[in-house]
């Protein structure tokens, strides 16, 4: 309790996935996490690293270094801001002429990067500042009933040389998030698998049969919905499943949930407060069933 | 034995120089001409002389006939490393009739023209100044007398698997009185466990059978089975051996292996043997051919309803109240022979070995197919016990892979084209077989022909590394996901079964065999040889061998014949009635021992062997056998009473002052343990690392031998940096522990020398194992640019401030 971030939300959630900040918002604050607004972030980095490797450490350098500035740590929503600033943070830990070249650039606007502050994604700090522990006691409506599938995505756990968190051919995090909302994670193929969305730009095709091949997996072991962390991936998934299904000519029908909303139904938040009406596909017989069917059981 | 005291003014010194070109390796970098005039000019060296390779046949003549003829009474040699040639010649100057150890040498080939060969000119003067520190040294060398001790005609052949086997009915047959001891119930080790062997399909336990039979009924041999080691004391050719007797709650002598108490016997667990597939009685024996042929009850299962006792009857073989025993043996030879584990890749998620019913490990299928086996021979899959109509094989989990183990395990190539094989003589047209591989390694006798056996049998062979495996929940059949490097592309592959032709491993317990006998393991977990090439099955401890897989993996022929080397090996030492110990121990002046007077008895904690004994009020004295000359007692004592021979402080010191007789303030000084350090600063000088040629290295043989005073009087004489080169922490040292003393000793010394003013980097341990050239070459690389980096001038300045300091504490010294 009585965690303070600085917030870093980078690119695609405030813009394109809102339901995923709305919601976490809530539910941090509601575990008694303060939030403190960083306005002169910039763009974490990573979109740029094809382009020029060096524009990209300088980018996430900058972010590190106001962070370092205002002697806090920082919390993304967005795996991909999370492993770039992990990345860049260790990489210029490590090596000492790097780091000169870069803060030879940072003084310009002057600043200096020392490598004082961490960064953690949202699961990394529920699980590892915040506690299960802490979780477990805010849960007021166990998702005892509801059966779901969890999606890890790429960047949250890799490469794990930068990453240092949960095991990427292996991971536990999520699913064990997931069951403190007293809900069932359910196995099933392919967990590890892309969801697609690298290959976006590049081949649409690919990219949503890879989604689709997932979504089918999904469906054969029934559950109920499908639980991302990540922006991109619920992009893949959610605002992509009916192209999908009428691509392919195949119903799914499976709601895609931001963990965060998952862990604020089962706190008690009302779905409104959730953002549960921006989602694509309709999670309303979930939704539903957690907020009666929990009053039955 | 000599004394150094007896020893008064020697004949005038006549020391003859030889220079080795070693073809060019020397002489192609190192300018000869230059060393041989200059090796002329210093005092006492009477006689030099230049060959092309001194080591040769004509080489060492020359150094008996100038012994002969000019009357030398010390030779040094200039060339390889000592740990080279030093036994040669030692032999050579005996040969002329000079005392081998009045020989030195000086290493300007592995230390000099190997290491720095971009820099002729510098390697000259490193090498110059080997010769006048080998020199230095050879001045103040006296004659020594080689030691015999007696030695016990018996050996301890520790693990009986079927290099442990063979190499006991060897010595056995030699006539050798042999204990093996074996840690399970029976020996026969992994190949016990094995349905066919390749590439001949021999059935395993119809070839092994009757060895393990032999080694039973052997007169010379007797085995102690389901013990453990626990201690040994001693060296070579008397080693005391304990050994704990494990109980199996049935007397060996009353039981017949008639096996009825396992008919009435009502429980089963699971049998390690079956790699827990099948089951045992809670009173059985581990499979049917076990050696020796003695039942055992496991407790934790058994339920004493005591069925057993009473169905054995009037034998009285069983007996609950046994305890573990302790049996102590004498030997002269020991062979470690323990083998290998078998990785169980269960930290491999993507491979799903653990949570699928129907991946199982190549061990696993051998008890499968073998008609012995817990299901008849019948090839079953765990989820449904079907048959299966498809079965991949992965070849190389865990193995060559750099986040695993990243050797290669040897003969999983083999075992799987063996197992491919069987499954398609067994099952023909009804299975179809798939072996994902990165290489096919068959380079044994027949067995590349074994390899085309295979293909011609039909099982696809696709080349690549598997990413993961997915089972589908409904059927369990499992989906293998991999690249096919011929087609360029990923690929999947639906099977029924997968076979995971896992790592094998280093034996559970190695660390603790290592430690009991003191050997050393190399990165990959295995034990570490004498030497890779010229001593593969000795081990670093005299009278220790090695045999089979213990050492490095190998296969069933490989470890056979190496059981037998290794026999032979141990025949030299238990053949002889006696064996020669190098004199090179520590003798203890009885004059100058405070034990005399006082409590003391520094010396005899600080020996890692218990080699030294004080009794109240007498001098300390030193176990001669026992000791290993490694030199820690004479840098503990206090008073400087103890002298190791071949190793006197004033030999180490004339080696340090010679060492920085010119711009000691541009010179890095290293103390390198001979088995270890000075090892890996020869690797970096074969493998031709090339670093910095401001180092002058001396030789001793361990870092505990490290005198706080060389310190001190390297920096004294203006020595730009020190460096103190040991075995690895915490158990690579040679004599145990000499280098956890040594460390004690210099980070209080370091701590001292930083307080007076001393920047700290200038002095220097490092651990550098013999494997480890690279490391020593970075080492001494960056000691130079720390130096270059001080300047000479701080140097100086910060010498001159430490000098009266340690002038005063070195006033005891001459």
């Amino acid at each position: 309790m009585g965690s303070k971030y600085l917030i870093f939300l980078g690119c695609a959630i405030p813009y394109r996935v809102s339901a995923y900040e709305i919601s976490a918002r809530k539910v941090l604050s509601k575990l008694g996490v303060e939030l403190v607004e960083m306005p002169e972030f910039n763009c974490c980095g990573l979109p740029l690293d094809p382009v020029s490797h060096e524009a990209m450490l300088i980018l996430a350098a900058r972010n590190l270094a106001l962070a370092e500035q205002q002697g806090l740590n920082i919390l993304t929503l967005c795996p991909g801001c999370a492993g770039t600033l992990k990345k860049v943070n260790k990489i210029l830990k490590e090596d000492k002429t790097l780091r000169e070249q870069i803060n030879a650039h940072l003084k310009e606007a002057g600043l200096e990067f020392k490598g004082t502050v961490t960064t953690k994604h949202i699961m990394q700090a529920l699980t590892e500042d915040i506690g299960l522990e802490t979780i477990r006691k805010a849960i007021t409506k166990p998702l005892t009933n509801l059966k779901v599938a969890e999606h890890n995505g790429c960047h949250i756990l890799r490469p794990k040389e930068y990453i240092g968190f949960d095991n990427p051919e292996d991971p536990q995090t999520l699913k064990t998030l997931i069951e403190a909302t007293s809900a069932t994670c359910l196995d099933y193929i392919d967990e590890t698998e892309c969801c697609g969305a690298p290959s976006v730009g590049v081949s649409d095709k690919v990219a949503l049969q890879l989604a689709r091949d997932k979504l089918s997996h999904i469906k054969m072991v029934n559950a109920q919905a499908l639980i991302t962390i990540c922006p991109f991936c619920h992009i893949m998934y959610d605002t992509n499943e009916l192209r999908i299904e009428k691509m392919f000519n195949e119903t799914y029908g499976i709601p895609v949930l931001h963990y965060p909303q998952l862990l604020g139904l089962a706190m008690g938040i009302p779905p409104e407060e959730l953002a549960f009406n921006e989602l694509r596909v309709d999670a309303t017989k979930i939704v539903k069933q957690v907020t009666e069917g929990a009053k039955q059981e | 034995m000599s004394q150094p005291e007896n020893v008064k003014k020697p004949e005038e010194l006549r020391i003859g120089v030889f220079v080795c070109h070693c073809g060019l390796n020397i002489a192609g970098t190192v300018d000869i001409k230059q060393i041989v005039e200059y090796a002329k000019t210093i005092p006492d060296v009477v006689f030099v002389k230049e060959n092309r390779y001194t080591c040769a046949d004509p080489g060492q003549e020359e150094i008996r006939k100038a012994i002969r003829e000019q009357k030398l009474n010390r030779v040094v040699v200039a060339a390889c490393s000592p740990r080279m040639h030093e036994p040669t010649f030692r032999r050579t100057v005996t040969e002329a009739g000079l005392n081998p150890f009045l020989f030195e040498m000086a290493n300007i080939r592995e230390f000099a023209s190997w290491c720095h060969p971009s820099n002729p000119q510098a390697a000259t003067e490193r090498a110059k100044d080997a010769v006048r520190m080998a020199v230095a040294k050879a001045r103040l060398l006296m004659p020594l007398q080689t030691i015999e001790v007696p030695v016990t005609n018996k050996a301890l052949i520790v693990g009986g698997g079927i290099a442990g086997m063979n190499a006991a009915l060897d010595l056995a047959e030699m006539g050798f009185q042999v204990y093996m001891l074996e840690n399970t119930q029976s020996i026969g080790g992994h190949m016990a466990a094995l349905d066919k062997t390749f590439p001949t399909l021999d059935c395993s336990i119809c070839i092994e059978g009757p060895k393990m039979v032999d080694c039973g009924r052997h007169p010379n041999i007797k085995i102690f089975a389901n013990a453990d080691l626990v201690r040994v004391d001693g060296y070579i050719g008397n080693f005391k051996v304990k050994i704990r007797q494990n109980p199996r709650y049935v007397i060996p002598d009353r039981c017949t292996g008639c096996g009825e108490c396992k008919d009435v016997c009502p429980i089963e667990y699971p049998n390690e043997w079956d790699m827990n597939l099948g089951t045992r009685k809670a009173i059985s024996v581990p499979f049917d051919q076990a050696v020796p042929l003695i039942y055992a009850v496991n407790k934790d299962y058994c339920i004493e309803c005591f069925k057993c006792v009473d169905v054995c009857g009037a034998r009285q073989a069983i007996d609950f109240e046994q305890k573990p025993e302790e049996v102590e043996i004498e030997v002269g030879a020991i062979i470690v022979s323990t083998g290998f584990d078998v990785y169980l890749p269960y930290d491999m998620p993507l491979l799903g070995y653990g949570k699928y019913p129907n991946v199982i490990t190549s061990m696993e299928f051998e008890r499968l197919i073998l008609a012995a086996g817990p299901t008849g021979g019948k090839v079953i899959r765990q989820s449904d016990g079907k048959k299966p109509h498809t079965v991949a094989f992965i070849q190389c989990v865990g193995s060559r892979d750099k986040n695993k183990y990243p050797y290669c395990s040897n003969f999983c190539c083999m075992y799987t084209l063996k197992h491919v094989v069987q499954l398609k003589e067994k099952y023909k047209e009804d299975v179809e077989v798939y072996v994902f591989y990165m290489d096919i390694r068959s380079p044994g006798k027949g067995y590349e022909e074994f390899y085309d056996r295979a293909r011609e049998r039909g099982v696809n062979f696709i080349r690549g590394r598997v990413s993961r495996i997915d089972e589908d929940p409904k059927t369990h059949n499992l989906v293998v996901h991999s690249e096919d490097q011929t087609l360029g592309q990923p690929i999947e592959i639906e099977a029924d079964m997968v076979v995971l032709a896992t790592a094998a491993i280093p034996k559970k317990g190695s660390d603790e065999i290592a430690r009991i006998l003191n050997l050393s393991r190399g990165a990959d977990g295995f034990f570490m040889e004498s030497h890779p090439k010229l001593k593969p099955l000795d081990a670093p401890t005299d009278g220790v061998f090695y045999a089979g897989a213990c050492q490095g993996l190998k296969d069933i022929p490989a470890s056979v014949a190496q059981g037998s080397g290794a026999a032979a090996r141990a025949a030299t030492v238990i053949s002889k009635p006696k064996w020669k110990i190098e004199p090179i121990i520590s003798v203890i002046d009885e004059s100058r021992c405070r034990n005399v007077t006082a409590k003391c008895g520094i010396c005899v904690d600080k020996c890692p062997y218990g080699a030294i004994k004080a009794e109240p009020n007498k001098a300390a004295q030193v176990i001669t056998a026992s000791c290993h000359g490694c030199g820690t007692c004479v840098a503990e004592c206090p008073q400087d009473a103890i002298t190791q021979m071949h190793f006197t402080d004033a030999q180490i010191l004339a080696q340090i002052r010679a060492a920085l007789e010119k711009d000691p303030e541009d010179k890095i000084l290293a103390i390198l343990c001979n088995w270890c350090s000075y090892a890996g600063a020869d690797l970096a000088g074969t493998s031709r690392f090339e670093y910095p040629p401001s180092v002058r290295a001396i030789r001793v043989m361990c870092s505990g031998r490290v005198d706080r005073d060389f310190i001190l009087e390297a920096f004294r004489l203006g020595a730009g940096m020190v460096l103190v080169g040991a075995c690895h922490l915490p158990y690579d040292c040679h004599y145990i522990s000499g280098n956890y003393k040594m460390k004690a000793r210099t980070d209080a010394l370091k701590g001292m020398l930083t307080k007076l003013g001393m920047s700290p980097e200038r002095f220097r341990v490092e651990y550098v194992s013999a494997a480890e050239g690279i490391h020593y070459a970075e080492v001494i690389t960056e000691i130079d640019a720390d130096m270059k980096a001080l300047g000479k001038e701080k140097i100086k300045a910060e010498n001159a401030k430490l000098r009266p300091i340690i002038e005063n504490m070195l006033k005891r010294k001459k």
